[in-house]
């Protein structure tokens, strides 16, 4: 199974430096930061299941800008229903993709609930989602992201990658209040 | 209250004179009016949402992208909340405006609703959360200066109001 540096490589590839990117916390933006950001990113922190709702608001805010919340699924499991919100809305500008692991690789990989049987790309219909793509190899992945970015409207593509384990990383110089100060500045940049 | 305004007037139009086009609700009883108003609005964006720590991410995701929001629901959205705006919006410094009915006093008439009146102000509190309490409609020029106080002091503010700053009276 495709590994999550792959796939953030992958994602990377299809990203331009006028994309706002949306980054889950963990094992997600362990490998988005390892592949290197591309444009403007926001990380998220604590709270979990928050950031999906978040990356709505940016969208809403700058429909002139593409905007890709990179998630994952330990992360997008305890607030499902705002998937129903996002596709309600269905900002044209919103892209989703999932890092679907089925583990909490930051704390110590423990396994989801259900994590065998668990199906985001069905939650993502169900919510209303029109464009919905499940990739399982790095060939379907390709596909999918070409899909999603291509397209013109709102969509959601989860991609099943290994599991392993993602310790957390010592905090960096600047906390999130810092942060998201530059990442404000650098939206207008 | 000027002839002709209600609650809900005064508060959209508090709301436009602080900059806020984008309104993310959860609908209570007493809510009713405001939140058809907000829909109704071709000015105001209204995100309808499933639970209320998703109105803190929306209203964060717009400040992050240069857009004013509002947060409107009932108290009790405000606790189930108090993660999302004590951890998240406190800790990044990202304001915004709440808007939420405080159900559960001396005008509610419930017995599940009593414990929302008596948590609420002590929660906000204790997460270091600004907020002031409305008690009628002659005080909603609150809601336009509590949300430059938010932008200002880059919190998220919470209005709390009363029964009779949101239910507006029957005539005769």
């Amino acid at each position: 199974m495709m590994d999550r540096i792959t796939c953030a490589g992958l994602i990377k590839q299809k990203l331009t430096p006028k994309d706002i990117v949306v980054c889950g916390l963990g094992s997600v933006e362990a490998a988005y930061k390892q592949v290197g950001p591309v444009g403007p990113t926001y990380f998220a922190s604590d709270p979990m299941g928050l950031w999906a709702s978040v990356a709505l608001g940016l969208a809403l805010a700058r429909p002139d800008r593409r905007v890709v919340f990179l998630a994952g699924d330990g992360d997008l499991l305890m607030n499902l229903q705002v998937l129903a919100t996002i596709a309600a809305v269905a900002p044209a500008n919103l892209r989703i993709v999932l890092f679907q692991n089925g583990s909490y690789a930051s704390s110590g990989g423990q396994i989801l609930g259900g994590a065998e049987t668990l199906s985001f790309a069905t939650i993502a219909r169900g919510a209303g989602f029109k464009t919905v793509i499940e990739a399982r190899t790095e060939d379907e992945t390709r596909k999918a992201l070409d899909q999603l970015f291509d397209g013109k409207s709102l969509g959601f593509v989860a991609v099943h990658v290994a599991r392993d384990k993602s310790p957390s990383e010592a905090p960096g110089p600047l906390a999130q209040a810092e942060q998201r100060a530059l990442f404000m500045q650098s939206l207008d940049a | 209250m000027p002839q002709g305004e209600t609650p809900a007037h005064l508060i959209i139009a508090g709301l436009k004179r602080a900059g806020i086009d984008l309104v993310a609700s959860l609908p209570d009883q007493w809510l009713g009016d405001l939140i058809e108003q907000c829909d109704a609005d071709p000015a105001i964006t209204h995100v309808k949402l499933a639970r209320e720590d998703d109105g803190v991410g929306i209203c964060a995701g717009a400040f992050l992208g240069g857009r004013k929001a509002a947060l409107i629901c009932q108290n009790a959205g405000v606790l189930l909340a108090i993660n999302a705006l004590g951890g998240m919006a406190f800790h990044h410094q990202i304001p915004f405006l709440v808007i939420a009915a405080q159900r559960g006093a001396f005008d509610d008439g419930y017995y599940y609703q009593m414990y929302k009146g008596r948590l609420t102000e002590p929660v906000l509190k204790a997460a270091g959360l600004p907020h002031y309490v409305i008690d009628g409609p002659e005080h909603l020029h609150l809601v336009e200066q509590g949300a430059r106080q938010a932008f200002l002091s880059r919190l998220p503010l919470t209005l709390l109001l009363r029964r009779n700053a949101l239910v507006a009276k029957r005539e005769g």
